[in-house]
């Protein structure tokens, strides 16, 4: 079931009423249930891959908290000494460790296989192929199953959690299964920390008339952002970004600034929905985005945008990475040539590009994401380096402390990250072709030559979609100081009722689904 | 507090209603334009007097029989319940819908809709479906003709399906907000324009010419249905030149009609019979009849009606009562229509409401 | 203490050690410097700090990165 058709809205209200009509203590049993439903829509076969990583997640978990238990009471009985007490836990953190090791192999391995095999594929094919050889390795295609990506990583948290002892693993499987695959966020995210979810996914939910409403205008709101905006823009914007030998000078131009917008306005919209259903039900989610465009550096820019991924990149691979012993080892070896601080830097700097790595891996299964990931990481090094030289600009010119200058800070950050972009669409060269172009082929006609006729966003499509642009961000700007659903409920009633039953108009009429249309899923769906 | 808000829900929730259902009035195609086919279904709910004949079937029903010429030269009452590309199991709901409101002696069934059981294009399914009034005839005559990406709540809420036409809005879509002019002559779709019959490209050969075994269980159920109400039916195909009607095709007809002992009547084959000249009877180069060739068609067969019992004359039997009436005003707008359309055929050479849009 | 202090000069000189209390929470420190540090830290004060020690708790403060240090080096 997707999350834009006719079906989730109706499943989510006969799921609502049915929530609090039953007693506190089943709504987590019947989420659980549906998010079975949920998932099964999609095909009951596929079932199985989250079933598998929910069993081996919270075996493995469970069986690293016994340990904990076992080697707890030990010490406690026997009083060792210090020596004696480092040794033991040792020992038994080694163990441990086994047991994490050996459900992230299985899990990741699950995620590699399924996703990336067909892109290792290729690769061996190339290189047999540049080795002179004959003929190649084929495989028939499979669809991923959904949301896989997302639950994986999620699950795997909570495996490293358990193995760090931030808190004790959970001892219900049935409820595990719902701390995996609630139905909300296992599609698209955002990937959540099991302690964060436990005291509400589990504890009884009374009703709530705000909660409800306040979800339901947020989820009114993503599809206003999805069917009005994205859905409206994204034909448009892969149309110029697969022929960049047609659309080259002001229309890469016009490919930078809609990829981006889309790119937002699909993902933070289908957040909307995700996060405004699960608020109906009484459960916060946490938030993937924080008014991202507003960030004044690419590093500012990674703190708002994408956050769950961000900050379980940051938890699970950045942190241990940069801490751990082989990253001590290299700061020595490197303290030899290029002195301690600066010898200091380079663990730093390879967890730095680990992690990117990873994000753009992450994100797809071509080389694409990969260089995307890696000039991401790269440029935020750079400015990293940099930092010192911008705070000696900042003392020596007055012009930093304007507010004109933090306006061009944030236009620098947007164009600096749709530049990025490219990487993710445009072959690498031509990454560097197109931006030479938008200088040189600036002054190319916008209409007439029918390159804009073709993108097939004319008169008032153009129109509803400038306007819902700029509605969004003047939307996203009013946050800033407090959340626009607070400001709305303190106006009287006939105005809520025309500000949201207007939105709703306009979603119903102007928003692109139905017949003629693609119903182009949210694109963060794939992974 | 508790009371306020529900006196606010007492107030909004029918106005938010009655603000959609504008946006859906408004949004709806009225089919008042060039393309007329969609607003056929609907006319028959106007009707006042009952009819002893009913038509059903697509264009080769609405286009092909006129029945003004069946009133004025037989005293029969009839009705055409047609509609573009009107599947076999929409016309066995069409019909079942049509009994819940009268009792026809005869039904015609035009057979051309057995060689395609599935729909093809959904704007066909729409023109026919969002016609009818809601019955349990018209959810199963949606659930059994929807396409794919069709939904039943589309139906339910056509502003689902569309809302798109926010941006055509035309001005019919205002003049016809509330209500609809009528278009067709008890269901009569009148073309006074001409159009000789041409070349038709050869028609390639099939894999197979059996009808879907769908189609034949509706046409059963359809024969089943009007001898359980003790309605002749009576298959009928069209006089129409292309597409070719298959031999294979007709035979399947002719045996069926003649192992339930219907009477079929082709008039392709017949075509002399009725008269037909194909260089003046059509208005699209002989794929439909145009007024001519209808009066034609209806002069011939309501030759054959009017020898069965149940098809009464009506003109004296009514004796200047509503019949009489009601019927009178019919064909003073056909007059006028036909007029109308001969005057500006004359002078045009085509007819403006139909012609193509010229390209931009 | 000093040797902290110096530091976290080192890393960013703008900011006042001794009152600021909301140095991750602020988003003063970013991660990347907090990670710096806790190398720096590591090889000073001959400590082990272990990721999950790398929370705003620890670090929000140069008295609470003391106070961390202190608890390392009498072997948690």
């Amino acid at each position: 079931m997707f999350l834009v058709s006719y079906e989730f809205p109706a499943f989510l209200m006969a799921l609502l009423v049915l929530y609090y009509l039953i007693p506190g203590r089943f709504q987590w049993m019947l989420l659980l249930a549906a998010s079975c439903v949920f998932y099964a829509q999609g095909g009951v076969f596929y079932l199985i891959y989250p079933m598998v990583t929910t069993m081996t997640t919270w075996l493995l978990a469970v069986a690293m908290g016994n340990m904990t238990d076992r080697s707890r009471a030990w010490v406690r009985e026997n009083n060792p000494g210090r020596e004696e007490k480092k040794e033991h836990n040792r020992q038994v953190k080694r163990r441990q460790r086994r047991l994490m090791t050996l459900g992230l192999l299985l899990n990741f391995g699950i995620l590699a296989v399924l996703k990336y095999f067909h892109f290792f594929l290729d690769n061996v094919n190339a290189l047999l192929g540049f080795m002179g050889a004959e003929g190649e390795f084929v495989c028939g295609n499979w669809i991923l199953p959904l949301g896989i990506s997302y639950y994986t990583f999620q699950s795997m948290g909570y495996l490293m959690d358990v193995y760090y002892r931030k808190y004790d693993p959970e001892r219900n499987p049935a409820r595990f299964a719902l701390f995996v695959s609630f139905f909300p966020q296992l599609v698209a995210g955002p990937i959540s920390r099991y302690d964060q979810m436990r005291d509400q996914l589990y504890t009884s939910r009374r009703f709530s008339a705000r909660s409800v409403r306040y979800g339901a205008v947020r989820m009114l709101w993503g599809y206003f952002k999805k069917l009005v905006i994205a859905d409206r823009l994204g034909p448009a914007v892969v149309m110029i970004i697969s022929s960049p030998e047609i659309y080259d000078g002001v229309y890469v131009l016009w490919g930078m600034i809609g990829y981006t917008v889309w790119m937002y306005a699909d993902f933070a919209g289908g957040m909307d929905i995700v996060l405004g259903a699960a608020q109906m039900f009484g459960i916060r989610l946490p938030e993937n985005f924080e008014r991202p465009f507003f960030s004044k550096s690419l590093g500012q820019f990674w703190r708002r945008w994408h956050m769950s991924l961000m900050l379980w990149l940051r938890e699970y691979i950045f942190y241990p990475a940069s801490t751990s012993r082989f990253s001590a080892k290299t700061a020595k070896l490197a303290a030899k040539f290029l002195g301690r601080k600066a010898g200091g830097k380079i663990p730093v700097y390879i967890a730095t590009m680990t992690v990117w790595l990873t994000a753009g891996i992450w994100h797809g299964a071509s080389w694409n994401f990969v260089v995307w990931g890696l000039a991401n990481g790269t440029v935020l090094l750079i400015s990293q380096e940099l930092t010192g030289w911008y705070r000696k600009f900042g003392e020596f010119c007055p012009f930093s402390r304007t507010r004109w200058y933090e306006v061009f800070q944030i236009l620098r950050t947007c164009i600096l990250f749709a530049w990025l972009e490219m990487f993710e669409y445009y072959p690498f060269r031509t990454v560097f072709a197109m931006s030479k172009s938008l200088f040189t082929s600036l002054g190319t006609p916008r209409t007439g030559d029918g390159r804009f006729e073709a993108l097939g966003l004319m008169g008032a499509d153009l129109g509803i979609l400038a306007a819902g642009i700029v509605f969004m961000a003047a939307v996203s700007a009013l946050q800033r100081r407090e959340s626009v659903r607070d400001r709305l409920e303190r106006r009287p009633v006939l105005v809520q009722y025309g500000v949201v039953f207007g939105l709703f108009l306009l979603v119903l009429v102007t928003g692109v689904y139905g017949h003629g249309y693609d119903v182009s899923q949210f694109i963060y769906n794939q992974f | 507090m508790k009371s306020r808000k529900l006196l606010w829900l007492g107030i909004l929730l029918p106005v938010s209603a009655a603000i959609l259902g504008a946006c859906q009035n408004l949004l709806v195609p009225k089919y008042m334009g060039r393309v007329i086919e969609g607003a056929f279904i609907r006319e028959y709910y106007e009707e006042t007097e009952p009819h002893d004949v009913i038509f059903l079937g697509d264009c080769e029903a609405y286009e092909n029989v006129s029945p003004i010429v069946l009133w004025r030269e037989y005293g029969i009452t009839s009705f055409i319940r047609g509609s573009a590309q009107q599947l076999i199991p929409q016309s066995y709901y069409l019909l079942e819908d049509t009994l819940t409101y009268e009792t026809p002696a005869v039904v015609v069934l035009s057979v051309s809709a057995m060689q395609q059981y599935e729909q093809d294009n959904e704007t066909y399914n729409r023109m026919t479906l969002d016609g009818m009034r809601w019955s349990a005839s018209k959810v199963n005559a949606i659930r059994e003709s929807m396409t794919e990406d069709e939904h039943m709540i589309e139906y339910v809420f056509p502003i689902l399906r569309f809302h798109s036409r926010w941006r055509e809005l035309e001005e019919d879509d205002f003049t016809y907000f509330l209500e609809r002019r009528e278009v067709t002559h008890s269901g009569y779709y009148m073309r006074a324009d001409i159009r000789p019959a041409g070349e038709f490209p050869a028609e390639r050969r099939r894999s197979t010419y059996a009808f879907d075994d769908r189609a034949w269980a509706y046409l059963d159920k359809i024969r089943l249905l009007c001898r359980e109400k003790g309605i002749t039916l009576i298959l009928m195909k069209a006089p129409s030149l292309y597409p070719a009607w298959h031999e294979q095709w007709d035979q399947q007809i002719r045996d069926y009609a003649k192992e339930h002992q219907l009477l079929y009547v082709n008039c392709i084959d017949r075509s002399e019979d009725i008269g037909i000249d194909f260089t003046v009877d059509t208005y699209d180069g002989g794929l439909h009849m145009n007024v001519y060739g209808a009066e034609k068609t209806a002069r011939y067969l309501g030759k054959i009606l009017a020898e069965l019992p149940a098809a009464k004359d009506r003109r004296e039997a009514d004796g200047g009562g509503p019949v009489n009436r009601v019927w009178e005003e019919k064909c003073r707008f056909y007059d006028q229509m036909k007029a109308a359309q001969e005057a500006e055929f004359e002078e045009l050479g085509y007819l403006r409401q139909f012609a193509e849009e010229p390209a931009d | 203490m000093e040797e902290l202090i110096e530091i976290l000069e080192d890393i960013n000189p703008e900011v006042d050690y001794g009152a600021c209390e909301n140095l991750v929470d602020d988003g003063i420190l970013t991660s990347f410097e907090l990670v710096l540090l806790v190398t720096q830290i590591n090889d000073s004060f001959g400590v082990s700090i272990p990721p999950t020690w790398i929370v705003p708790e620890n670090f929000n403060s140069a008295a609470a990165m003391f106070r961390m240090i202190r608890r390392l080096e009498e072997g948690e």
